[in-house]
Formats: structure tokens, C-alpha cells, sequence
């Protein structure tokens, strides 16, 4: 998942509802108030299965449910999936194709309305109705799903979902086994929604789900109110707990750094945004006891375009492997505690990462420290020298002066080099299209579900490479 | 007076008309907008982003999306926004305007009292070290950038003296209505009402000094010399008088755009959700529609105040009147 705003690894924050300790004490003492939440802006759609950003991904967890979702818990103990609407997570059968799942009996949304195996379909095929921005992506492994991505409104999924009411099953059948379809159905695009949910992009207008809480209100230029779910009662304390605040106030509208001296004045519990590097110091120092560390697993990378002069050449790419002080980018994003340095495309934590460093000066398990002299051999040997490089960067200033480093250090290692900064809003698209001939730029990729391929097949794979198109994440089609 | 009218309004559709086609143009001729690939997010496949695009009318050849777009803003008022989908574009404009005028208000208050003792004391005292000192405060007040000095402000009122006696009355940033909590509103417009005029006070200060200056050499001065007024009632009925002209000339120019959205940089500091700041986060979003609605909206207010200022010269100048 791309996040449209920069949120870092930390954030300051409260003590979330989902990431406490669940003691009945605990719980009882620490129930009930108000909680308010401060982002820089609204981030599109309210729609569980459009939005695809990272701010609204992290509310929808006590919103909405799925078939199955992960755990609710600290650390790579949230990388386990529980089942959360069914009954157990189903063990496949008919060559790892099929799955039959147990629907939980008297869970209601928060309109009053039942839960029901027709829910569970029509959701399913809602994914495709509203062209789920993972429809073609994840879900298309689902039987039906190219008659539906090739015609959404009638969409049926035929001999792919079918549901069973009188045994309250759903199954569910694949054109080839899946090893991550669990993970797909945990996320907020398979949320289970109402039969009657609008079958277009419901927008501004929040959909009633099964979670704890529910959207009483959403302005996109001021906030949005949630409250409890009175038709609300916990039947996986994994899944999906009971939360502590009465209600939950998102605000939208502060700068960071005024969403910085919210927090530090106890007028907000928790911002979303990234805080600027220049009040680090001051969080980290007079006010720690206010920050929570949780591990977000994203990665910052230079994509370097393999079709494009001077990086069609792989010494050339090399070198600037080499010559790159992760040090120094660890610096720019805020110090060791937030950030570490990899020379891989998988962060540390996460499922697959195994330490691996040859773009060292002493290549091994860990990043030491740059190689400018084989960086410049490479350069000189690749008879790119003196060529032009121009990186894109976003206009944030985190990334931006990761850009200027960029061009201080291609610059070193004999490249003639400029930086661009664009809006963070656009640059993410911008670089991906070929027509824009981006030859190197700075980005990040964060998890969508903890699997490998979550990064590498979605980065490298050709279904990732489409000529002259803004969604075209394999930059260069590599 | 009617053909004076109708050449006001022929003048403002023909503005709006022009900064519409071009911001519509200059939205399509960006690299990396296309909403439906943003809206679709990463790796979307190409049916589902042709999907997003048909939603989105993109299809359409580009004078009937103009058209529609058009239509929706004026006609049918349902227009939606192009990242926040289903949300109305023309009611959300609407919502602003109280903030933007509650917060320009307040400024043009401060700004017009404050400047006009400058000036008028300044003038009196010309040469002085009063005038002097007033005119390098002005010109302090005129470098000092708005938003720099938001921030400052908000440094100081909301992080580094917040729990001391100076600054503990200053509430939470953000904007609270009138009718709800009118001690609020006030509390909360008092820094950005001072930061925003700051920079007009020092501006208009110097102006009506120079033009105030300006006027005491002339004839009628000196006739009003001649029959043996006060000094404070030639500079104050005679002088001050046509002085006002430029003020006025200002005032009309600045009020309007900072009513249309120019106060933008102000609102964004305090996270006042006023119209500059729907257009910051619509530009930083490419969101066209409420790019377009707030852009059209500016337009409007600007011509519509440099009207009122023609008629505001008739009433302070007689040689307009005659002429």
C-alpha cells in the first residue's frame, strides 16, 4: 500500500484500544471518554472497500470486519490471522481451491441489521461492483472474477462465492490455490458490509459495519466523530475487542507541528502525520513518557530506472548502491529509533527478511559504511560518467532531503545531478509513468499484509508494468 | 449607472470564464493527476481504473467535461469532489465562508483602526522620531511573512509560553462557531485576526502617510490654510479626506481577495477550515472540482469588491462625482 500522507514508523500516541493489555480490570478502570485523533486531512472515501490509504485502513480496524482478520495485538504477534465474522479459518480443500466457512451466528451491524451469509456474498461481489482498487489485484484468483472485472454491475461471482443459509456457509472457490488469501480476506477491501450497501463508491457517507464502533458523522474538511456500536458485543477478544473511548474524534485540519503541540498540550491524544524532524529532539527528551513506539513495516527506496540512461547499467546502478551512507538517510528520517538501514527490499521484522548487506565496505550480514572508491571505479568502468541524473523527490521534508543528499552524493561519485521536488500528492504517480522518464526517485512501500510477496511480487512482478499508465508500480519493468 | 452595472457583471463572467478554462486546462496538462490512478491506488489493474475513469466521466471528450463540471457548479449545485468521492463540493464551499469572513473581518477591523492612527500620526509628526519609528515598524510589519509569523505565534502561544500567564487564555487551534461558544470564537480568532493584519497595518499605515503627506501640498490646503482652520481640522477633514482614496482603493483590492481565499497561508497556520484553506488542501490533493468552485468564487468576490470601491470613491471624492 502506498500512503498518500507520510506517516514515520512512530507516532505519539495514547495507549489505542487495540493495543493494550486486555486485563478485565484494566479495561473496566480505563473505559469510557473521549479520544481525539489529529490528522493534516481527510483521506478520500469512507468506502471500506475503496479507500486504500493508511490513515483510514487504521480506523476501519474497529470498524469493520472480514471473514477473517489479524490478530489484534502488539508487535509480529498482529501478523496472525484469527477468524473474526467466521466460525474458524477453514483448512482448504480440492487441491487448496476451495474453503467453506462457518458464519458466527447473532452478530449485528450497527444499523440493527443481522449478519448474514447473504451479507458475506453480496460483500464479495461488492469488491468488484465498485472496482475495489485490489479487485483486479488480489481478488481476481476468486472463479467469476473475470466476467466481473470485465462487467462490474453484474456481477455474480458464478461457481465462486456461493452461500448456503440454511447451514450458514459460504464458499468460497479459487482458479489456482492462493497461499495469502487468507491475508486478502483479513484486509478492509473484503470488509463484510450490509446486502444493501450502495453497489457504487458510498463516498462521504459511511456504510454501517460490525466493529465496536461506528461513523456518526464525517466532514472531510473538519472530522470525523465515531461512537460506540450499541448492537456491539465481543465475540473474539483477537479479533475484534471492545474498545476503551465512549468516543473517538478524528480532527482534521492542523500542520504537524500544530498537531505536535496538541498532543504535547494534552489537547489530542494522537497524530497520524509524520512530527518534523525538528521537534524530535523535544518529544524524545521532555515528553517521552507521551511516546509509544509501534513498528510500522514500510520501506524508503530509491527506484532506480533500468530502461533509462545512466541506470540501464548495472555498474552504474551499483555504485550508487555502494556510494548510498544509510547512515545518513537513518539521520534524515529522525535517528536510529525510528529507522533502520537494509540493503534489501524486505524491512526488518517482516516475514522473508533475512540480514544480508554486499553494498558495504565490509560486505556482510549488516550495512558498516559507504564504498566511494569502488562506487567511483564502478562509475568510471560503466562509462557513464558526467551523464545528467535528475531525482524526484516529494515535496515533504523528510524526502526532500533525502533528495538533496542523493544529488550531493551522485554528484561525488561523477554524475552531473539535479533534484525536483513535487507534491507529495502527484509524485507518487508521477514517477511510475514511463512517459515521464523518471530515472531515479524516492519512495515507499508499506505493507499491505505481512507476506513477501507483498512487497516483491507487487514491485517486480510484470503484472506491475504498464506502459505510459499512472498505476504502473514496477517503474521501470524490471 | 445601469451601463456601469451591466459592464461590471460583463466584466466578471468574462474573468470567471477565463480562469476556468484555464485552471481545467492546466489540471488535464499536469503529469501524475489522473485521479482514477490515485483513487484506484497502487498497482491497480487496467480494468479497474478504466472503471474509475468512466465513473469519473474522464471518457468524455474534454468540452463536455468542462460543460458538466459547469453544470454541476451552477445548475444543479451537486458537484463532488475528486478525492473525497461523494462529498458535495458547492455546500462544503458554503461551509467555509463564515469562517473566512469571521477571521477577514476581524483583520480588516484591526487593520483599518490600526493604520489609520499610524498614518494620520504619522503624518502629523513628519520628520519626527514618531514618524520615523512608526514608519520602521511598518515597514517590519510589511517584511515579516504571514506564515512565518503564524508560526511564531503559534510557538509561542502553544508550545514554549503555553502554561505561563501570558499565553494559558490561548485555546486549541481550530475554529469554533459563533453561534455555538462566542467567547471562543473570539479567543480563537485573536492571534490569527493580529497575524493577519500585521502586514496590512504596516502597508496601509505607510501608504496613508505618504498620500496624507502628499495632500497637504496642495491648493486647497492651502486655501483652507488661508481661511484660518485649525491644523487638526485641515489634516483631519481636508487632507485625511482625499487621502482615503488610495485607502480605499487598497482596501477593496485586499479585502476581496482575502474574502475570496487569499488568506489562505493565515488559515492553513491555525487550522481555521476556511475557504483558503479548502483550496490549500484542494491543490495539494489536485482536487479540480473544489479547485475550480473556490477559484470561481475568488474571481467573483474580487470583481465585486473593486466595484464596491467605485462607488466608494464617488462618495469620497467630489471630482469623481463630476466626472
Amino acid at each position: 500500500m502506498k500512503k498518500w500522507m507520510l506517516a514515520g514508523a512512530a507516532a505519539l500516541t495514547i495507549a489505542l484500544p487495540a493495543i493494550s493489555p486486555a486485563h478485565a480490570e484494566y479495561k473496566a478502570e480505563h473505559r469510557g471518554g473521549t479520544m481525539r485523533l489529529v490528522a493534516r486531512s481527510a483521506a478520500g472515501t469512507l468506502d471500506p472497500q475503496i479507500n486504500y490509504t493508511l490513515q483510514y485502513w487504521q480506523i476501519y480496524q474497529g470498524l469493520y470486519d472480514g471473514l477473517v482478520a489479524f490478530k489484534k495485538a502488539n508487535g509480529t504477534d498482529g501478523f496472525t490471522k484469527v477468524p473474526d465474522l467466521a466460525e474458524a479459518i477453514p483448512e482448504p480443500t480440492n487441491d487448496g481451491k476451495t474453503y467453506v466457512f462457518k458464519i458466527r451466528k447473532g452478530i449485528k451491524f450497527a444499523n440493527g441489521q443481522d449478519l448474514t451469509v447473504k451479507d458475506v456474498v453480496a460483500s464479495l461481489q461488492r469488491i468488484f461492483k465498485v472496482s475495489s482498487p485490489t479487485a483486479g489485484g488480489f481478488f481476481s484468483v476468486i472463479v467469476g472474477a473475470d466476467k466481473c472485472l470485465a462487467d462490474a454491475k453484474s456481477c455474480t461471482l458464478e461457481g465462486g462465492v456461493t452461500g448456503d443459509e440454511a447451514a450458514g456457509t459460504v464458499t468460497i472457490n479459487l482458479t489456482q490455490p492462493d497461499a495469502e488469501f487468507m491475508d486478502k480476506l483479513a484486509l478492509p477491501h473484503a470488509a463484510i458490509l450490509p446486502a444493501n450497501a450502495p453497489a457504487e463508491d458510498a463516498g462521504s457517507n459511511p456504510i454501517p459495519g460490525t466493529g465496536a464502533y461506528f461513523v456518526q458523522s464525517y466532514d472531510p474538511n473538519k472530522g470525523m466523530t465515531m461512537a460506540r456500536n450499541p448492537n456491539f458485543k465481543v465475540w473474539s477478544e483477537d479479533a475484534q475487542p471492545d474498545g476503551y473511548p465512549d468516543v473517538i474524534q478524528y480532527d482534521f485540519g492542523l500542520t504537524d507541528e500544530a498537531e505536535v503541540n496538541a498532543v504535547m498540550n494534552g489537547e489530542a491524544d494522537w497524530m497520524f502525520d509524520q512530527p518534523p524532524t525538528d521537534r524530535l529532539g523535544e518529544i524524545g527528551t521532555k515528553y517521552k513518557d507521551q511516546v509509544y513506539l509501534n513498528t510500522l513495516t514500510a520501506w524508503w527506496y530509491a527506484p532506480m530506472n533500468t530502461r533509462l540512461a545512466p541506470f540501464d547499467n548495472i555498474k552504474a546502478r551499483q555504485a550508487v548502491n555502494y556510494a548510498i551512507d544509510r547512515k545518513a538517510l537513518v539521520n534524515l528520517f529522525g535517528g536510529p529509533v525510528l529507522a533502520s538501514p537494509v540493503c534489501q527490499v524486505l524491512p526488518p521484522g517482516f516475514p522473508g527478511h533475512e540480514d544480508y548487506c554486499p553494498y558495504s565496505k565490509d560486505p556482510g550480514t549488516k550495512w558498516s559504511a559507504p564504498d566511494m572508491d569502488k562506487a567511483k571505479q564502478l562509475v568510471e568502468e560503466s562509462g557513464t560518467k558526467g551523464q545528467k541524473v535528475t531525482v524526484i523527490a516529494e515535496d515533504t521534508a523528510v524526502s526532500k532531503s533525502i533528495g538533496v543528499y542523493l544529488q550531493s552524493m551522485l554528484k561525488e561519485i561523477g554524475y552531473d545531478a539535479e533534484v525536483k521536488p513535487i507534491s507529495p500528492n502527484i509524485e507518487f504517480t508521477y514517477i511510475q509513468n514511463t512517459n515521464n522518464k523518471v530515472q531515479i526517485s524516492v519512495t515507499q512501500w508499506y505493507q499491505d499484509y505481512p507476506a513477501a510477496s507483498d512487497f516483491l511480487y507487487i514491485l517486480f512482478g510484470c503484472e506491475s508494468f504498464k506502459e505510459g499508465s499512472d498505476s504502473s508500480i514496477n517503474i521501470s519493468g524490471f | 449607472m445601469i451601463f456601469a452595472l451591466l459592464q461590471r457583471i460583463a466584466q466578471m463572467l468574462f474573468v470567471m470564464f477565463g480562469i476556468s478554462v484555464l485552471v481545467f486546462l492546466i489540471f488535464f496538462a499536469t503529469p501524475g493527476t489522473d485521479p482514477a490512478a490515485r483513487i484506484a491506488g497502487r498497482n491497480a489493474s487496467p480494468e479497474v481504473l478504466e472503471a474509475v475513469r468512466r465513473s469519473f466521466g474522464f471518457d468524455q471528450p474534454m468540452y463536455v467535461q468542462y460543460l458538466t463540471m459547469m453544470k454541476k457548479i451552477f445548475i444543479t449545485g451537486d458537484l463532488t469532489s475528486f478525492v473525497n468521492r461523494g462529498w458535495k463540493v458547492v455546500p462544503a464551499v458554503m461551509d467555509t465562508i463564515p469562517v473566512t469572513l469571521s477571521l477577514v473581518f476581524g483583520a480588516a477591523i484591526l487593520w483599518v483602526v490600526f493604520a489609520l492612527i499610524i498614518g494620520i500620526v504619522a503624518a502629523a509628526t513628519r520628520g519626527s522620531w514618531v514618524d520615523k519609528t512608526l514608519m520602521m515598524l511598518g515597514l517590519i510589519g510589511i517584511s515579516m511573512p504571514v506564515y512565518w509569523l503564524g508560526e511564531v505565534m503559534n510557538l509561542l502561544s502553544q508550545n514554549r509560553y503555553h502554561d505561563t500567564w501570558i499565553f494559558s487564555w490561548v485555546p486549541p487551534l481550530g475554529y469554533k462557531n459563533f453561534s455555538d461558544d462566542p467567547k471562543g470564537w473570539f479567543l480563537t480568532l485573536v492571534i490569527p485576526w493580529i497575524t493577519l493584519s500585521i502586514l496590512y497595518i504596516g502597508l496601509y499605515g505607510r501608504v496613508l502617510r505618504a498620500a496624507i503627506v502628499e495632500s497637504l501640498q496642495e491648493d486647497y490646503i492651502r486655501t483652507a490654510r488661508a481661511k484660518g482652520l485649525s491644523e487638526t481640522r485641515i489634516l483631519l477633514r481636508h487632507a485625511l479626506r482625499t487621502s482615503l482614496v488610495a485607502f480605499v482603493t487598497l482596501f477593496g483590492l485586499d479585502f476581496g481577495a482575502l474574502v475570496g481565499g487569499s488568506a489562505l497561508l493565515t488559515e492553513v497556520v491555525f487550522g481555521l477550515q476556511g475557504l483558503g484553506k479548502l483550496t490549500y488542501d484542494a491543490l495539494l490533493n489536485l482536487d479540480l472540482p473544489i479547485i475550480m468552485t473556490t477559484v470561481l468564487y475568488a474571481s467573483f468576490f474580487v470583481v465585486m469588491a473593486n466595484a464596491v470601491v467605485d462607488l466608494l470613491y464617488m462618495l469620497l471624492d467630489p471630482r469623481v462625482r463630476t466626472a
